[in-house]
């Protein structure tokens, strides 16, 4: 009788052994997380969107993952925690690659930035030696309006600049470097015209 | 004995093995499901519609799918937590067809809206472009107050962001650009044109000059000089017919009629050649002296002063001249009509004194010149 009731809880035992085996990797699934995070915090989904949302999207996998394993009789997470430990390797890629693309733009911005300020002040130059039956002409007073315009869209590019937002700054500074060019050409024909 | 008790301890075994092993099937068999392929399919197409930005171009569909799917996620977890033969799936599963069910319409509706949103802003780009190009075209020259030439200028700048913005599939930004730029740039054009609408009123004065002028090239079979103010040209008739159009240079002011002296501007009327000056004696090249102010002007100019429009003080100009030194492409002269030095060998050549020189605002009316 004694050894059938210790036969009875062996099994038991077993079976409860056999059903919890398996623990929720949640150490792993916090690490990832906080690698995502930290994609985040780098601005992955500025820069890189496509890469982080495949990132996100690796980790929802995961979720959904452990949620299936948790819900089974034999719980497995052996491959669950091999794709968390994927995940951190990935997003801390998509954080490196992210802090990489924005240091492009932000030079990319910098230097156009530098370029334009320095077609403005040629263009400041240029205007003084436009031919002078040109003061008070309509096409100088457009000239001098697109020039105010440049500088006003410098002042704010300049502004997204040094608040780190490199991005909205470079569209910024692209249209105001075409606009500010196209005056350079204009204002070195119309001197070159006069001086024939 | 012994080995008989071995035998049923083995048995028991077997037998109990056997029992375990049905009693997990059954479990297994009565154990609720999880909808992991409905959950895994509302994921997919959550993420499919993520990278059709349908975030950006559906996002309330795009949200609410999100919303469900968490929600589903959420129960799951609580269910999960519960004892195995307790938990129910059902709401888990009615989340996730709900989100894959929002998520397919926001893939959808996000390629339609993107499809539809990249239509508009291309025919804006294209419409504002048209605008512009008409400002440039017929107000480059034209005196417009320095607000509407500001306004202009952002609205150019702002269509330029628009460009790049589209141009890098930011559709959102470039319609905000391309509507801050339709705003400004359509305003100046319509303030712009009716600047001009305001300026061509005296048309059917010009239009009348410009055929007493023809006319009576025709009738004395002699040549005749029509100069347009608005297209810069010079126009040389000989028996009624043109025989050549020359680019001009005008004075700064040139809209409207010369008032007072210094007002560099090139006056209306009908006048006519009184002197010309070979290359010694003029600084043009050569030139044509014309007879303004005439009577019309004098007249013109003394009700000015009369009716306190003018100051007292004001005087009437003079010395407006057709000359050379002309192609600088701007207009730079104090008043008078400058044309190349080789197109004014031409007009020099033809013309004498008493040769009639008509000056109009514009040959053609304000629905042409807009054309």
């Amino acid at each position: 009788m004694k050894n059938k009731v210790l036969f009875g809880l062996a099994t038991i035992m077993m079976v409860a052994f056999l059903a919890s085996c398996g623990k929720v990797p949640q150490a792993e699934i916090d690490a990832a997380n906080a690698a995502i995070e930290a994609a985040k915090t780098a601005e992955a989904a500025v820069y890189i969107p496509a890469e982080f949302a495949a990132v996100q999207d690796s980790m929802n996998v995961i979720l959904a993952d452990v949620e299936a394993q948790k819900s089974k009789l034999f719980k497995k997470f052996g491959p669950v925690k091999e794709k968390l430990t994927a995940v951190v390797t990935l997003a801390n890629q998509v954080a490196a690659n992210a802090a990489v693309k924005k240091e492009e733009v932000k030079k990319e911005s910098e230097t156009l930035l530098n370029d334009i300020k320095t077609v403005i002040e040629e263009n400041g130059k240029l205007i003084l030696k436009a031919p002078r039956g040109k003061e008070g002409a309509a096409v100088i007073e457009q000239i001098k309006a697109d020039m105010a315009t440049i500088d006003a869209t410098v002042v704010e590019a300049q502004g997204l600049f040094d608040k780190g937002s490199f991005m909205d700054a470079l569209n910024k500074i692209k249209a105001a470097k075409e606009k500010a060019d196209g005056i350079n050409t204009e204002l070195k024909e119309a001197i070159a015209k006069v001086r024939r | 004995m012994r080995l008989k008790r071995v035998w049923r301890n083995i048995f028991g075994i077997i037998i109990s093995a056997l029992v375990l092993t049905v009693l997990l099937l059954l479990l297994r068999y009565f154990m609720p499901r999880p909808p992991v392929e409905k959950v895994d399919y509302a994921r997919s197409i959550l993420s499919q519609a993520s990278s059709s930005s349908a975030g950006i171009y559906s996002r309330r569909l795009f949200k609410d799918a999100e919303s469900f799917y968490d929600s589903a996620m959420i129960i799951w977890r609580r269910e999960n937590e519960k004892f195995f033969l307790l938990r129910d799936f059902d709401e888990v599963e009615r989340y996730a067809v709900l989100s894959a069910s929002k998520a397919e319409e926001a893939l959808r509706t996000a390629k339609e809206n993107v499809t539809s949103l990249k239509m508009r802003i291309e025919q804006r780009i294209d419409t504002l472009n048209n605008i512009v190009a008409h400002l440039n075209k017929l107000f480059t020259n034209y005196p417009l107050s320095a607000n509407l030439r500001n306004r202009i200028s952002k609205g150019k700048l702002l269509l330029k962001e628009s460009e790049i913005a589209f141009s890098k599939e930011q559709y959102l930004q470039a319609n905000k650009k391309i509507i801050d730029a339709e705003y400004l740039l359509t305003e100046s054009y319509k303030s712009a044109v009716t600047n001009l609408e305001e300026y061509f009123r005296s048309y059917p004065v010009w239009k009348g000059w410009v055929e007493k002028t023809i006319n009576a090239s025709k009738s004395n079979n002699s040549y005749s000089i029509i100069v347009d103010k608005y297209s810069r040209k010079c126009h040389i008739y000989h028996n009624g017919i043109r025989r050549h159009a020359f680019d001009v240079e005008l004075g700064q002011n040139w809209v409207g009629d010369k008032r007072v002296r210094g007002d560099k501007a090139t006056p209306e009327g009908m006048y006519k050649v009184i002197k010309k000056f070979g290359s010694k004696h003029t600084k043009y090249y050569k030139a044509l002296l014309l007879d303004y102010p005439n009577e019309t002007d004098k007249a013109e100019f003394r009700r000015e002063i009369a009716n306190g429009s003018l100051p007292p003080t004001a005087r009437i100009g003079g010395l407006i001249e057709i000359h050379g030194n002309g192609g600088k492409g701007i207009d730079w002269t104090e008043g008078c009509i400058a044309l190349t030095d080789s197109d004014m060998d031409v007009v020099f050549s033809i013309a004498g004194e008493g040769t009639p020189v008509t000056i109009v605002g514009s040959m053609l009316d304000l629905n042409e010149v807009l054309k």
